[in-house]
């Protein structure tokens, strides 16, 4: 096919050869025999790709994950998201921290009474941390879909944003909400000794206590509320059933306001849970814990 | 139509340039132009301000040195190194290379400017081709030192001292301090140190072998008998040797102007041809190169019209533009040409250009000197006549061959003349070495007559003993023969005995008796007859025919202690008796027949050229088979149907002989015609020009030419072929520094073992690049699927070159130790027009069809990792915005499951991994089903490449190594998978087998079929 492209070496003939008919080296007929060679290779080639992927999917379960090793330890994240690990914003100036609260009230939306209401699919756990309430195998049996428990944004006091929507912005005590990252089935364990914990957590066996740190001593972080059970994650909101048996799946939240922080000046902040089978990676910063940097100007 | 256009336009374009050539030769022979033979000494003395008996003065001697400098041919000018090692950079590959890193520093500087400071992987790709092409070009420049070194360990050190007469004094100095006009005298055995006019000379002959090809010895004497310098008898060259006697002369050119120095000049201005194997991956680059656009530009669109910007559509661009960028590939080739040329090494040829070491593989002309190439350059007797019979003696070096029935009284008489009559003498402590290789001092045809002798009757020194010489008279060229005088060894018998050899006419005209089976015979019509047809017979083999006749002088007559005068003749010297004839020649080495026909079957034409005269020519070359049996020249047909030569019909002859004479007059056409019409040919006494002209034309008919050489004469054309090979024992450094390859032990067998290695290597590097290419598009589609669906992607640079760099490496140069598929040394050579190395249909089966199943395996495996971790394949398609949000650390996947944004990048990485092994399973089946091109794998035998195994071993324990070693995942981004991630691949590692296996089926069940044309490559 390249002889005549090389006995020439014309580009043009080698486009359209008007006298053997050739466009590109080869004839129409030539170019039709290729390509419905090629359509049959690819079709099968595809066939055997989708059929291969069917088969895949057969094998894989719609509420069990087959392998959790990528997604546990679960990861700790915080609303609002920090850019380039730092929230800064100057708390006379409200267009810079609008972005943050309404990302709370974004966040905080199904946390509010109302969706919450159908008997179906919430119920009620206590406020108090008790042990894990388990609803069954992960497999859509008889129990149909599980019920959640509920959790009201109210437990959140200060940063509910109940009195204050802006979350404590506006007064230079930033609320973050934060989150342990739900994986199906996972099963959080407290903390066994007090031994590795800072002096300030309480041990409980039903939470997994957070607490706040700096990073780096010498600054002055002052007093950090933690609201929402005792400054931790309730027991009895876990296992996670996965998006299709607990669909309105609520994760237990903790709110935490740096109350008394330093303005003007850069401030490091280590946030870390605590418990049996939460790890922490170097690589990962926000793994069973996160650190963001706040600068709040005034 | 377009073919015969383009025939005359290429003709006209080689046409002018052939003129300025010719121009530029036409010039050299004008500087040869010089009247130094041809003045009266007189003229010669005042011209040079010398004097033919005391010589110059030193002081003016002094003065002319430092006029003229040296006398000492100037090293061509060596490549500086710096340059060698420039040109290891700037192959094709290279290029394509530096240009693909160039584009990865402006992709980098494109992704700075935009403030994306984390990307650093398209720096680490530049980095990397750039290092790739040094490395590779560190390799390839110490393998061509190496290779400089082994061939300048041949030069000869010792420096060369000369007898000069100066201020009427003699005195032995440095050949270096030597200048024009100085008086010299040369002897038996020395080089001499510079072209020479004679001014005296005792029967002095030296051997121009090296500088014409003639194997016989030239005589020197003070006569002018030619205008042409380089055929009168009056002039010695400079680095010939003289055989035997004295002479003195004045020197008229040293240094760069002598004849041997022009030679070396022209070598150097002749320029280097582009290998084939360079032209080969030129085409090669220029396919990767276009696919590499076709495609990067396709996907420029696609991405622009999917909604990226201009400026992310263009690093796309650039990006797939690099991905296509075989990065191995240079390694591999730099590889496999080394490892044949270090085989090649084993073999006694030393390749001093790498790449040189395919080009004997697809060599379809040999053009080969005669003299120490294809026979020994040593005078041998080859064929006696007595008893009215030609005998043949035995030429083999090693003395295997079938001797002759020795048992004859004649053959006793003749072997005395000829051991009698015969001044050479061995040197002395040469007990060890097998006689055809002692040194003699002597002539050549002598020295031959000598070796037999000694060969066949034994000690000749003690043989001499017994008959005491009384009288002599040497050859000298008035006479025609030489006469020794002994007693005999029988101290009884007090007859003389005249033992007598010369021309075999002037013997014959001496005689009036003929020997025959030890019965003195009157010599009448009837043996002069026979005499005169073995005569003929013998000197139309191109031998060198001695005659020999001896006669017991009369004791009454000659009495003891009679004083011969061999001047005066006072003895008898007619009414001789004739023993019989001794032929000699230059004998073809014992393997070079066989080679020439190796070559012949592997469809390669060797001719001859040569320096030495047409008929020594023709008769060794039918005696090598370079003329075969039963071919006939236009000479032999006009003989044979008794007609003039001008009607025989050219076609008919298959052979063919020019000489320089006729070369001379024929028009370049006329040369191709000639060529083309005569597939064996012979060309004699040619010029250096000539051989040059002769290696063009045969370039111009589309041939890939090998020129073999080992004399000065030579190194033009050893430089103009695509490959010259020179000898390495033998071979002139003029030689050898033009050469691309060097025959460390002259033979020319070792040129087959060549040819042969040659074409395997061509073969198996198509094979080695085949592999290579194909991996190109699983590394490939998931850029492309990446862009365009927008998943997470599947493939990541690093990655990509681990496989290039190290995984696959070792597998591609496994295939360089592949067996050939048939017997390669059957097939004809490969047209350079239409065999490529890369071909379209190569690249297309590697791409589009090997390389499509394997992108299939990678995202089988790809989808499976991904679904497994809790991302089903839907929701992979349009994810990557998302999960490439370094700020979003809680990403919803199938099950709901939050992932923080390193838990998704090592997730990537696990897919890296995982399209990694996918690939490497498939490349390994790929590399099975390279083994062969046309035959099952199940032929070529599955296991019988060892360190093709071995290299699978290899590929798979690296992997292993990269993908579980601790810490893997933050240098390297390979993550430690699990077990059945690697068998997903391999069901389509099989179908990449079976496929392959079909395809060869096909293709060999149905030649020239649809199916061959379009899967064969």
């Amino acid at each position: 096919m390249s002889a005549n492209k090389d006995a020439d070496g014309g580009w043009k003939t080698f486009v359209w050869n008007s006298e053997r008919r050739e466009f590109l080296g080869r004839t129409g007929s030539s170019w039709f025999k290729i390509f419905l060679f090629y359509v049959i290779f690819y079709g099968c080639l595809a066939g055997i790709f989708i059929g291969t992927i069917q088969a895949l999917l057969l094998t894989l379960s719609n509420y069990k994950p087959t392998y959790q090793d990528r997604v546990a330890p679960p990861g700790l994240s915080h609303t609002p998201r920090s850019l380039k690990h730092e929230i800064s914003f100057n708390i006379n100036d409200a267009t810079t921290y609008t972005q943050y609260t309404s990302a709370i009230t974004e966040f905080l939306k199904p946390y509010a009474d109302e969706p919450q209401k159908d008997e179906s699919k919430f119920e009620d756990c206590g406020e108090q941390a008790d042990t894990y309430k388990m609803r069954g195998d992960l497999e859509p049996d008889v129990l149909g879909a599980r019920k959640t428990c509920r959790f009201s944004k109210t437990w959140l006091g200060a940063c509910s944003g109940a009195t204050d929507d802006t979350y404590g912005f506006k007064e230079g005590k930033p609320c973050l909400i934060v989150k342990l990252n739900r994986i199906v089935y996972f099963l959080p364990r407290p903390p066994i000794s007090n031994g590795s914990l800072p002096a300030a957590v309480n041990l409980n066996p039903n939470l997994i206590p957070i607490h706040c740190n700096n990073r780096r001593t010498g600054e002055q972080l002052g007093e950090v509320k933690y609201f929402g059970f005792g400054g931790g994650f309730p027991l009895q909101y876990y296992p996670y059933y996965g998006k299709l048996l607990q669909p309105q799946y609520l994760q237990p939240l903790v709110a935490i306001q740096f109350s008394n922080i330093t303005l003007n000046e850069d401030i490091r902040i280590e946030c870390k849970v605590f418990g049996g089978n939460i790890d922490y990676s170097e690589k990962d910063r926000y793994q069973g814990r996160f650190d963001v940097k706040l600068i709040i100007s005034s | 139509m377009f073919e015969m256009g383009g025939g005359v336009e290429v003709k006209g374009g080689k046409k002018t340039k052939k003129e300025k050539k010719k121009e530029r030769l036409e010039g050299v022979k004008k500087e040869m132009d010089i009247d130094d033979h041809e003045i009266p000494i007189e003229d010669l003395e005042q011209r040079y301000n010398t004097n033919v008996t005391t010589g110059m003065t030193s002081t003016f001697a002094r003065q002319v040195l430092e006029r003229d400098g040296p006398n000492e041919l100037k090293p061509p000018k060596g490549t500086p190194e710096y340059v060698k090692f420039a040109r290891q950079l700037a192959g094709g590959l290279q290029c394509l290379m530096w240009v693909a890193a160039a584009i990865c520093f402006i992709a980098f500087g494109i992704e700075l400017a935009r403030g994306n400071f984390t990307c650093f992987d398209n720096l680490y790709l530049a980095i990397t081709l750039i290092a790739v092409v040094v490395v590779t070009g560190c390799f390839g420049y110490y393998q061509e030192f190496k290779s400089t070194n082994i061939i300048a360990s041949f030069k000869n050190l010792v420096p060369q001292q000369a007898l000069v007469i100066r201020d009427g004094r003699k005195d032995t100095i440095s050949a270096k301090e030597l200048v024009v006009g100085d008086l010299v005298e040369v002897k038996g055995g020395d080089r001499i140190p510079a072209d020479i006019r004679i001014i005296t000379a005792q029967s002095c002959k030296v051997d121009n072998s090296s500088l014409t090809g003639e194997s016989e010895p030239q005589t020197r004497s003070p006569e002018c008998t030619h205008e042409n310098p380089m055929e009168t008898k009056n002039i010695a060259f400079f680095s010939t040797t003289v055989l035997e006697g004295v002479a003195t002369g004045v020197i008229i050119n040293t240094g760069d102007r002598t004849i041997i120095g022009r030679i070396a000049t022209l070598a150097s201005g002749v320029g280097n041809e582009k290998t084939p194997i360079a032209i080969e991956i030129e085409h090669f680059v220029d396919i990767i190169a276009g696919l590499a656009i076709f495609f990067g530009f396709t996907f420029f669109v696609v991405a622009l019209f999917i909604g990226y910007s201009f400026l992310e559509a263009m690093i796309y661009f650039m990006a797939i533009v690099v991905a296509y960028v075989p990065e191995g590939l240079l390694a591999t080739v730099t590889v496999c040409l080394s490892l044949t040329a270090k085989r090649l090494a084993r073999k006694n040829c030393v390749v001093k250009n790498l790449e040189a070491v395919e080009t004997l593989g697809s060599t379809s002309v040999i053009c080969s000197d005669k003299t120490g190439t294809l026979t020994q350059n040593r005078m041998t007797v080859a064929h006696l006549w007595f008893d009215n019979h030609v005998h043949s003696a035995d030429t083999t070096e090693d003395q295997s061959g079938q001797s002759f029935d020795q048992s004859s009284e004649t053959w006793r008489s003749l072997a005395r003349v000829a051991g009698l009559c015969n001044r050479a003498i061995f040197r002395p402590d040469q007990e060890g070495i097998p006689i055809p290789r002692r040194t003699v001092v002597g002539d050549a045809s002598e020295t031959a007559l000598l070796k037999f002798t000694e060969l066949t009757i034994g000690n000749i020194e003690q043989y001499r003993n017994r008959f005491k010489k009384v009288a002599e008279l040497p050859f000298n060229s008035t006479n025609k023969f030489a006469l020794s005088i002994h007693e005999l060894e029988d101290p009884l018998d007090l007859r003389y005995l005249l033992v007598m050899k010369g021309a075999p006419e002037r013997i014959l005209e001496r005689c009036s008796t003929i020997l025959i089976k030890g019965q003195e015979l009157p010599l009448d019509e009837q043996w002069t007859e026979a005499f005169q047809t073995a005569y003929m017979d013998l000197g139309g083999l191109g031998e060198r025919v001695l005659g020999f006749c001896n006669i017991y002088l009369n004791e009454k007559e000659f009495p003891r202690g009679f004083s011969f005068d061999p001047d005066e003749l006072n003895f008898t010297t007619s009414n001789l008796c004739f023993c019989g004839l001794v032929s000699m020649i230059d004998p073809p080495r014992a393997t070079v027949p066989d080679a020439v026909m190796k070559c012949r079957t592997a469809g390669i034409r060797v001719v001859m050229v040569t320096g030495d005269h047409p008929i020594t020519a023709k008769a060794i070359a039918a005696n090598v088979g370079i003329i075969s049996e039963g071919s006939e020249t236009v000479e032999d047909i006009a003989i044979r149907k008794r007609i003039p030569v001008e009607r025989v019909n050219p076609r008919e002859a298959r052979a063919c002989v020019i000489n320089g004479g006729q070369l001379k007059d024929m028009s370049s056409d006329e040369l191709d015609d000639a060529l083309r019409n005569h597939p064996e040919m012979v060309f004699a006494r040619t010029s250096p020009q000539q051989k040059l002209i002769i290696v063009e034309s045969c370039q111009r008919l589309g041939s890939i030419v090998a020129v073999t050489g080992d004399g000065v004469n030579d190194s033009p054309a050893l430089k103009k072929a695509d490959i010259g090979i020179a000898m390495g024992i033998a071979g002139s450094d003029a030689a050898k520094n033009a050469a691309d390859m060097i025959l460390l032990d002259d033979n020319f067998a070792s040129i087959v073992t060549g040819v042969e290695q040659g074409r395997l290597i061509f073969d198996n590097l198509k094979k080695s690049i085949a592999y290579t290419l194909t991996k190109n598009i699983p590394e490939l589609t998931p850029y492309l699927i990446y862009i365009t669906c927008s998943i997470p992607l599947p493939l990541g640079c690093i990655t990509i070159l681990f496989i290039e760099l190290a995984t696959d490496i070792y597998p591609s140069v496994s295939l360089a130790y592949e067996k050939a598929e048939s017997d390669i040394m059957n097939l004809k050579p490969r047209n350079p027009r239409r065999d490529r190395l890369v071909n379209e249909s190569l690249a297309v089966y590697s791409y589009f069809q090997i390389g499509a199943i394997q992108s299939f395996a990678g995202f089988t495996d790809y989808f499976t990792a991904m679904a497994q971790e809790g991302w089903f394949p839907l929701l992979c398609i349009g994810l990557r915005g998302n999960w490439e949000d370094t700020h979003l650390q809680d990403m919803q996947d199938s099950y709901g499951q939050e992932w923080s944004f390193s838990q998704r990048l090592y997730q990537q990485y696990t897919c890296y991994t995982v399209f990694f092994v996918s690939i490497e399973i498939c490349q390994i089946s790929d590399v099975l089903i390279r083994k062969t091109r046309r035959l099952s794998v199940f032929t070529q035998g599955f296991f019988r490449n060892k360190v093709l195994m071995s290299a699978i071993v290899f590929q798979i324990l690296l992997g292993n190594l990269l993908c579980y070693c601790p810490g893997m995942p933050n240098i390297f981004n390979f993550m430690p998978i699990r077990g059945q991630w690697w068998a997903v691949p391999i069901p389509y590692g099989i179908l990449i087998f079976v496929y392959d296996e079909i395809r060869k089926l096909g293709v060999r069940r149905a030649p020239g079929s649809w199916w061959d044309q379009e899967l064969y490559y």
